[in-house]
């Protein structure tokens, strides 16, 4: 007897889909909530760290080096050598030739879109990612 | 329902797709005015926004070797402008020059009475003994009695007399440094070539100055401002097609002498740098025809109302048809116009900041 | 001695029951570490809806704060902060659920008021982390993380909300 009802309960179970349950407004309230946490996403993930950072020596891309791995870089700008750190998903100029040494006073970058320039050496470090918060940067 | 629900699915999958999906965009970095260019060109093939980014750097350049203020040309000749500086040192000799520099030379004196003087670039010669007219900035040491004197000599763009392509000066003392405007026109310029090979969307900046010809993708170019204390964006906002923004600082080009801090930008009514300000931002809308351009107000504007400070920021904004501006003033105070307010997002949402009627 | 009897009828024993249970889920849950702080599929919801299906808005109001105080008294967390997030998710969700019990029916169903509920739940939470626990702007950065557990278990308790409730019809019918 007790079989009996375990099967017909499973064959109801069977029979309705998931789907049945979905009334017009629940699929379009569904739909809404799928784009309105697309949308948080978008909205509140943009500052995202930075992934790499790209050394530009004058016109040219020097290099790019992702910023997880810790190392030191030499720039031969035509001042001398500008020596650049990577640490920890963050990047700065550790020594430069230049007389101002703004570049060294700029620190440690870690957010994505990010920019450090030596001027006098013509030796730029922008940190890239994901997304950029910005497309250039006003100063 | 489920065929709705596997088309939910998909619209959401289009969804992510077309946020990680972008147009070609080109980009290129130079050093050109003593300083970082950066254009980016969207939209066009790589090959196209190559030769154009060129042909707009090269025009730059030749701009940047006319218009320098103290560098000889590669030819060991002086530039356009150190001819015309000589000039008019050597008293009322008149000196013919190229109509485009006449033209900027009475642009520069309009430009200047609208500021009440405070954008000076007569006074090359105390920028000069500032120690600005270097590639490097050191500190010098203060000469009063000269700084004085030049105060007193009082060169104003009103001194240049243009007739045709014909100019003099009434003062001797007067030597043009145009710091403050070259960058402005160079984006002028630029903007006005790429519209005529028909390029629809480039972002220009130079040394900071940024301007927007249409957009990027399917959104409006975003542009940061540097915090002036911090090696980050204080703020975000859109840049829309025509408009520019130009910020002035006391933290890319200045000197600490005894812990005080020196920068370039100097006031022409003490002959000292202003020191009452860390940085001045403008946007400047597209502007008519037949008045100055977006790039050059944005160059030029900041300068007055970084002299001037808060209290004048409006009037002097007014002035020149500009109502967003922020100013960050030496306690890093910012104060905001109400049209600005409502333009920026701040990278720390929790700044405090003084919204002016 | 007089005793006073309070008369109590098939329905309120209905009730109390599927309070119990609720607070039972509750407690199973607030036990049962979360991989990610602050994310739980929030079973006793399902209670919730069960209830303002069947027996009313009134009755759905007393079983959710009923389970609220109940819970952290057993918890031992009465007037404590989780106590006070517990409450503030509850009473926006009611409100959320008052709201939308007048949505037309023909439409909108349980899954409906679930995801409804959900949302305004987390909002509530994050409302009163925002104002009281931790007031700035770093909790922007959890918002969609918290947004989309309370879409998938919305949706996942309105379905079987749903089923509990096409169950219960086909039953009495």
């Amino acid at each position: 007897m007790r079989m009996l009802n375990l099967q017909r309960y499973l064959k109801r179970l069977q029979c309705k889909r998931i789907s049945a349950y979905f009334l017009p407004g629940d699929v379009m309230l569904l739909a809404i909530g799928v784009l309105g946490v697309f949308y948080l996403f978008q909205l509140l993930w943009s500052t995202e760290h930075a992934t790499k950072v790209q050394i530009r020596l004058a016109d040219k891309i020097y290099a790019t080096y992702s910023l997880k791995l810790q190392r030191e870089v030499h720039v031969p700008g035509k001042l001398g050598d500008t020596v650049i750190n990577i640490a920890n998903g963050k990047a700065r100029f550790a020594q430069s030739p230049c007389q101002g040494q703004y570049c060294v006073h700029q620190a440690w970058l870690s957010l994505a879109g990010q920019a450090a320039i030596c001027l006098p050496n013509q030796v730029s470090l922008e940190l890239l990612g994901e997304n950029k918060p910005y497309d250039s940067l006003n100063y | 329902m489920f065929k709705i629900f596997k088309s939910l699915v998909l619209v959401a999958l289009c969804f992510a797709l077309s946020a990680c999906f972008k147009e070609p965009l080109y980009h290129s970095q130079s050093y050109v005015f003593g300083t970082l260019v950066d254009i980016s060109i969207a939209g066009e093939s790589d090959e196209r926004a190559s030769m154009l980014a060129n042909h707009v750097m090269q025009d730059f350049q030749n701009l940047h070797n006319r218009l320098h203020a103290w560098k000889a040309t590669v030819a060991n000749q002086p530039s356009e402008l150190g001819e015309l500086n000589a000039a008019f040192s050597n008293g009322k000799t008149p000196l013919n020059i190229r109509p485009d520099l006449a033209q900027m030379l009475l642009e520069i004196r309009t430009l200047s009475e609208k500021s009440e003087g405070l954008f000076n670039p007569g006074i090359g010669q105390l920028i000069g003994l500032w120690g600005f007219q270097r590639d490097e900035f050191t500190a010098v040491t203060i000469d009063a009695p000269q700084i004085k004197a030049l105060v007193k000599a009082n060169p104003r763009m009103a001194d240049i007399v243009v007739s045709n392509q014909s100019v003099y000066s009434n003062n001797s003392a007067l030597k043009l440094d145009l710091g403050g405007y070259a960058k402005g026109y160079a984006l002028d310029v630029a903007v006005a070539y790429l519209r005529q090979q028909g390029v629809k969307n480039a972002l220009i900046n130079i040394g900071g100055n940024v301007i927007a010809l249409g957009q990027h993708g399917n959104k409006p170019w975003r542009v940061g401002i540097q915090h002036p204390r911090q090696p980050t964006a204080i703020a975000t906002l859109d840049l829309a097609d025509g408009w520019a923004i130009g910020t002035s600082g006391d933290y890319q080009r200045y000197f600490i002498l005894n812990g005080q801090r020196y920068c370039h930008i100097i006031d022409p009514r003490t002959g000292y740098p202003a020191q009452h300000m860390q940085s001045v931002t403008v946007l400047v809308p597209p502007q008519a025809a037949n008045k100055s351009q977006a790039g050059v107000l944005s160059d030029v504007v900041t300068k007055p109302i970084f002299i001037a400070g808060a209290t004048q920021s409006s009037r002097l904004a007014q002035a020149f048809g500009i109502q967003d501006f922020m100013l960050i003033d030496e306690h890093a105070h910012i104060t905001v116009s109400k049209q600005m307010a409502q333009k920026l997002h701040w990278v720390n949402a929790d700044v405090k900041f003084t919204t002016l009627p | 001695m007089k005793i006073t009897q309070i008369q109590t009828t098939v329905e309120d024993h209905h009730i109390a029951k599927l309070a119990a249970i609720a607070i039972a889920l509750h407690m199973v849950e607030a036990v049962i570490p979360s991989p990610i702080p602050g994310v739980k599929p929030g079973l006793a919801n399902i209670v919730t809806l069960y209830v303002l299906y069947e027996y009313g808005f009134a009755a759905t109001a007393w079983v959710s704060i009923l389970r609220v105080f109940a819970s952290s008294l057993l918890l031992g967390q009465f007037l404590s902060p989780t106590f006070a997030l517990s409450l503030s998710g509850a009473v926006l969700s009611l409100a959320a659920l008052w709201l939308a019990q007048h949505l037309p029916k023909k439409w909108f169903g349980p899954i409906t008021l679930s995801i409804l509920a959900a949302f305004a739940h987390i909002g509530g939470q994050l409302l009163l982390v925002r104002l009281w626990l931790i007031p700035h702007a770093g909790v922007a950065y959890l918002i969609p993380v918290f947004a989309t557990a309370a879409l998938g278990f919305g949706l996942m308790n309105g379905i079987i909300t749903a089923k509990l409730i096409s169950n219960k019809q086909k039953k009495s019918v």
